[in-house]
């Protein structure tokens, strides 16, 4: 017989995950309904039956160092069918805010973006505000007056801003996530033997979030999926644009503007469009079918209200300059500097973290064998 | 009946199959009174026919050649007083079931119309009725079962006396301040109403409360039970025509329940006690005074244990809920855990359960409690967790929902018990006092549990069935005890929550009061309700064998010193369990006896080829084999033509004579086929199906001495759904029959 492990029923506990959205966790009765339809659960390991359990147990402990926390795409089926209305879907949601919470470097900025609720003009605010004494020290904060139409940003904010404070974002975010992801990848590997190269399994994981594969099985939340895999391409459209810029700039010597039919210009404003699209539908689907597409917790809708604020300034930035509109564009410039600021810093806390974990959770599971989905 | 008419029906398919002129000819050698075809015997005209010769006085037996028995029963009902009525099935029996035109199914259909002839012959008409029936119903236990039985009676139009043998109505429930939620959503809690029901049980004016009362005798039988009952202020009598037995159920003795901590610890205490805390509004541990910041309550305490009781409780999952929503509502900052095997929530209790569980200081997990330990903090060690493992659980306090016990007597172990204790005085010789006496030590804890006090050879209460509650075969038969005339119903009848308990005590009433009606009209009550006849005892001839006192399932029969039966008719359910029993053929119905039965027997032609026309005769239990025999015909399941089904009311009716007639007479096997039986028995008399296999297994046994094969006679048990297998019986038993040769006394 396995070990005695304490059971901590704790009305903390229960309290926290009502406050992420999975108040109902409590009517869990055991009948294995959710384990049964979830299309995405391995049938030698099912889910979330267990983690509903442990949910109520109270073991967070245990939650952390389960890969199929993070296998759940969400897919709502279990929600729709359950039949206490236990919503499993959303307490996998609050469970996995609880993990990232949990696992965060360093643990104060986990706990600040987890208040999000509380937190969220803090979050938008000091990014901006840092813009903006920035920009107002070194005396950017106007328009010049020489200022010719077809004028460039970089005649607004020089380049060296951007790249002065974006770097060593970049820089800290990665160091952040990756003491993170070292964290959740041995609690995951405390919980099973992994055999197989990290890279070798790495690269199907990646394969299959190319195109969804797990996230297309799902049946209630089916039209996430397609607004989420757009979005997906739309990010990593404007990133492979970003970084074509940079080798037009320095290495090919193009001028800036680009006129728009650039090929460089096309794939960034078929990326803004794939943007919209996707940010457009994602929000539709929450304001739509509840049940499906899950309770929005504050956790949640901040990061979707970033993103959806860094696509909107993203796009205004663009139409205002080529409406000539230079003080309008400045302005909204300095906004969406600010929000993509913000996106960056709170990647490792914020629900941002599901790329980080959820691909490990992937690669962990092809390692260990658990992963043979129906 | 001395003159028979004969009807045949030539309608559904009759006419063709068979050769009618024959048919009719068979009828005219037997002399019948009149001899009548018609080719639609159930329409207006068929039935005028039947009409019109028992309003002439021509006939005073109808022998009706057409359907079962259980078909067109509205058309083929006529004034019992001045018609006896057979019915031939040849429809259900020759017609679907065999060829047409063919030289078996004709001869099978002559033999039928022969025993239905014989039969008819010789039964009676049922002797007039004239006893005195007390419409009062006695109610026995004030509880919420007795409570809405009373009402229901005296609703029904029926006084009541409620006997209850504490100070107050309300019974067990009485203690509670909430119940459970009775109307939708069905999620909260409702106020007790059991006060209001004692106001109205109190001050009706057809119910008459008789409070600190004790049963010291109830004598007779149904609407003539007379009761004694003695109170503190002394003792009356009066009559009553029916009892419903409300006694209720005790918690189990938790002192039993040392291994989950109960007398271990001060902090362990059962449900009675946490409800007299939250009646008192006062939620604390025994040990320190201190409010519990956590209650773990363990269900099934006790139940569901082959070492306590082996039964589910079924309310304690109803208690333990309302208990907690009690507790989250009067004291908010109390965390409760609910340690379960199954929650079980019979009705709509599933929606409060949801509820109570949603709530943020409630806890549920599935655990069997392996150890309760800890000082100051209890600590629970759970195994067979949802995950396998074992897990702990700490609490300030432990409540354990212990289960029921039935307020009942078991009036068989009484009985027993005081036999034991003559024979270990009078036994004849050392060994059999010393086993007297032993039988009387196992039996001692029935020493004075006696309730009804029924003057009953069989013993002074009901018979207990499984797990000691006086109980029947609740989904066939709801309500029924053993005891006609008298029915349990609530927590004693079977565990049940108060929904249960209120819903069975009018459910019992209305049994009560349709027994009343029954036997007011001279009938029997379920299963042969509206039979009229009464079983007659030639007593010149009785050999005080004991057989029909003890065998009868029904307590029908007294005795006096001698042991010569006295028949309280009215308690009679007309099974012929005792006809079956009686060694010396001395009990008949004016419509069923050894002799009629034994007449069908001598009636069958019995072919000296054996080649060709072996014969084989089923009796066969006219509750659950006869029509599973109709279901066969009506899906049209062809059966071996050697086969003459005789319909016979419970296999145990049986009498030994039948089969040696048969064998006699040359017939080849002899086939009794009768209601499952054992613990989930569906014998409508509970026993007959098995004295019938006890009895036919000796006379196996006689058989081998006689030098004929004991295969010869096969005993089956058939449930009612099981038509398909009636054609495979018969055919493999004339295989077996085909194997063994002729029987050897065929054509002495």
């Amino acid at each position: 017989m396995a070990a005695t492990s304490v059971l901590l029923p704790s009305a903390d506990l229960r309290q926290e995950l009502t406050r992420r959205g999975a108040g109902d966790v409590g009517k869990c009765y055991q009948c294995a309904t959710c384990s049964s339809v979830c299309e995405l659960a391995p049938t030698q390991s099912p889910f979330p039956r267990r983690q509903m359990l442990l949910a109520q147990w109270g073991l967070l402990d245990r939650l952390a160092a389960d890969p199929a926390v993070w296998l759940c795409h969400q897919c709502n089926d279990c929600t729709v069918r359950c039949p206490r209305d236990a919503k499993p879907g959303d307490v996998l949601q609050a469970v996995r805010s609880l993990v990232i919470e949990k696992l965060a470097f360093p643990a104060f900025l986990g706990r600040f973006v987890a208040k999000a609720r509380a937190t969220w003009p803090l979050l938008l605010g000091l990014p901006l505000l840092f813009w903006v004494a920035l920009l107002g020290l070194t005396g950017h904060l106007g328009v010049p007056a020489d200022l010719q139409a077809g004028w460039a940003y970089e005649q607004l904010v020089p380049h060296v801003f951007i790249y002065g404070v974006f770097f060593p974002v970049a820089g800290w975010v990665l160091l952040a996530s990756v003491v993170s992801g070292r964290r959740f990848w041995k609690l995951l590997g405390s919980g099973g033997q992994r055999t197989g190269s990290f890279v070798g399994a790495l690269a199907p994981a990646l394969g299959e979030i190319a195109v969804h594969r797990r996230f297309g099985r799902c049946g209630a939340a089916k039209p996430r999926q397609l607004g989420h895999l757009t979005l997906l391409w739309g990010f990593v459209g404007a990133a492979v644009t970003s970084g074509l810029l940079i080798v037009g700039m320095y290495i090919q010597h193009l001028a800036m503007p680009l006129p728009l039919s650039h090929p460089y210009k096309i794939l960034g404003n078929v990326s803004g469009a794939l943007l919209v699209v996707g940010g457009a539908m994602l929000v539709g689907n929450r304001l739509g079918d509840r049940k499906a597409s899950g309770t929005s917790s504050a956790f949640d809708s901040f990061f979707l209200g970033v993103v959806v604020l860094v696509i909107a300034t993203g796009m205004t930035v663009e139409l205002a300059r080529l409406a000539d509109a230079a003080s309008f564009a400045l302005t909204i410039y300095v906004v969406h500097l600010g929000a993509v600021m913000t996106l960056f810093l709170t990647f490792p806390y914020s629900k941002f973290a599901h790329m980080l974990y959820r691909t490990l959770a992937m690669v962990h599971a092809r390692l260990s064998g658990v992963d043979s989905p129906r | 009946m001395e003159r028979i008419g004969t009807f045949i029906c030539t309608g559904c398919g009759i006419g063709e199959a068979l050769d009618v002129e024959a048919l009719a000819g068979v009828a005219r050698e037997l002399q019948c009174a009149t001899c009548t075809t018609h080719p639609a015997l159930c329409s207006p005209e068929g039935v005028a026919l039947v009409r019109e010769a028992v309003a002439a006085g021509t006939i005073d037996g109808a022998l009706l050649v057409a359907c079962s028995p259980r078909a067109k029963m509205a058309e083929f009902t006529f004034d019992a007083d001045k018609v006896a009525v057979e019915r031939v099935a040849v429809r259900e029996q020759v017609v679907w079931s065999h060829p047409p035109k063919d030289e078996d199914t004709q001869m099978l259909a002559e033999d039928l119309l022969r025993m239905g002839h014989t039969r008819l012959a010789k039964t009676q008409f049922p002797k007039p009725f004239a006893e005195t029936i007390e419409r009062t119903v006695l109610v026995v236990g004030g509880g919420l079962a007795g409570m809405e039985a009373a009402r229901a009676a005296a609703a029904l139009g029926h006084p009541v006396v409620v006997v209850e043998a504490t100070s107050a109505l309300g019974g067990a429930l009485a203690a509670s301040r909430d119940a459970l939620p009775e109307a939708p959503p069905f999620d909260s809690l409702h106020p007790n109403r059991i006060r209001d029901l004692v106001e109205e049980v109190s001050h009706h004016p057809a119910i008459r409360v008789v409070t600190n009362a004790r049963l010291t005798r109830i004598a007779g039988q149904p609407g003539q039970f007379s009761v004694d009952v003695q109170t503190d202020t002394g003792a009356e009598s009066f009559t009553v025509g029916a009892i419903v037995q409300a006694t209720g159920a005790r918690p189990y003795d938790a002192g039993k329940l040392a291994h989950l901590g109960y007398g271990q610890h001060p902090d362990v205490i059962t449900s009675q006690q946490l409800e007299a805390m939250l009646a008192s509004g006062t939620l604390r541990r025994p040990s320190d005074g201190q409010l519990p910041s956590r209650i773990a309550f363990v269900q099934c305490a006790g139940s569901r244990d082959p070492e306590h009781l082996p039964y589910c409780s079924a309310e304690c999952c109803g208690t333990t809920l309302r208990q907690v929503a009690a507790i989250h509502r009067d004291f908010p900052s109390v965390e409760t855990a609910v340690v379960y095997r199954d929650m079980r929530t019979p009705g709509q209790l599933e929606r409060f359960y949801a509820a109570v569980q949603n709530h943020p200081k409630s806890f549920f997990t599935r655990g069997e409690v392996a150890a309760v330990g800890g000082n100051g903090r209890l600590s629970l060690t759970l195994k067979d967790s949802l995950l396998g493992n074992n897990v702990a659980l700490e609490a300030d306090l432990v409540v354990l929902a212990v289960g029921m016990v039935p307020n009942a007597a078991d009036g068989e172990a009484i009985r027993a018990l005081h036999d034991a204790q003559r024979r270990a005085q009078t036994g004849e010789s050392e060994t059999q006092r010393e086993e007297a006496r032993k039988l009387a030590e196992k039996l001692a804890a029935h020493e004075g549990t006696e309730i009804l006090n029924l003057v009953y050879r069989q013993g002074p209460d009901l018979p207990a069935l499984k797990y000691g509650f006086p109980d029947s075969h609740f989904i066939c038969f709801p309500y029924e005890t053993r005891r006609t005339g008298i029915y349990a119903a609530g927590a004693v009848h079977a565990p049940m929550d108060a929904a249960q308990a209120a819903e069975d005590g009018w459910g019992a009433a209305m049994k009560a009061v349709q027994c009343i009606e029954a036997i007011s009209r001279g009938e029997a009550v379920h299963p042969r309700s509206g039979d009229r006849g009464i079983p007659d005892f030639f007593l010149q001839r009785c050999t005080q064998c004991k057989r029909c006192t003890e065998e009868c399932p029904f307590g029908t029969l007294n005795e006096d010193e001698k042991g010569t039966p006295q028949l309280n008719p009215l308690r009679c359910r007309r099974c012929g369990i005792c006809m079956g029993a009686c060694p010396e053929r001395i009990i008949s119905f004016p419509d069923y006896s050894v002799d009629a039965v034994a007449s069908m027997i001598k009636a069958m032609s019995v072919p000296e080829e054996f080649e060709e026309k072996p014969r084989i005769l089923a009796l066969m239990c006219e509750n659950d084999a006869l029509p599973a025999l109709d279901a066969a015909a009506l899906a049209r399941k062809p059966w071996n033509p050697w086969v003459r089904v005789i319909p016979i009311r419970c296999l145990g009716s049986t009498n030994i004579v039948w089969i040696a007639e048969a064998l006699s007479r040359g017939i080849d096997g002899v086939i009794l086929i009768g209601c499952k039986y054992g613990d989930d028995y569906q014998c409508h008399y509970v026993r007959g199906s098995e004295l019938a296999h006890t009895r036919l297994s000796n006379v196996q046994e006689t058989l081998t001495r006689l030098a004929l094969e004991p295969e010869r006679i096969r005993v089956v048990e058939l449930a009612h759904d099981e038509f398909d297998r009636i054609p495979q019986l018969f055919d493999e038993f004339a295989s077996t029959l085909e194997e063994l040769g002729p029987n050897p006394l065929k054509g002495f």
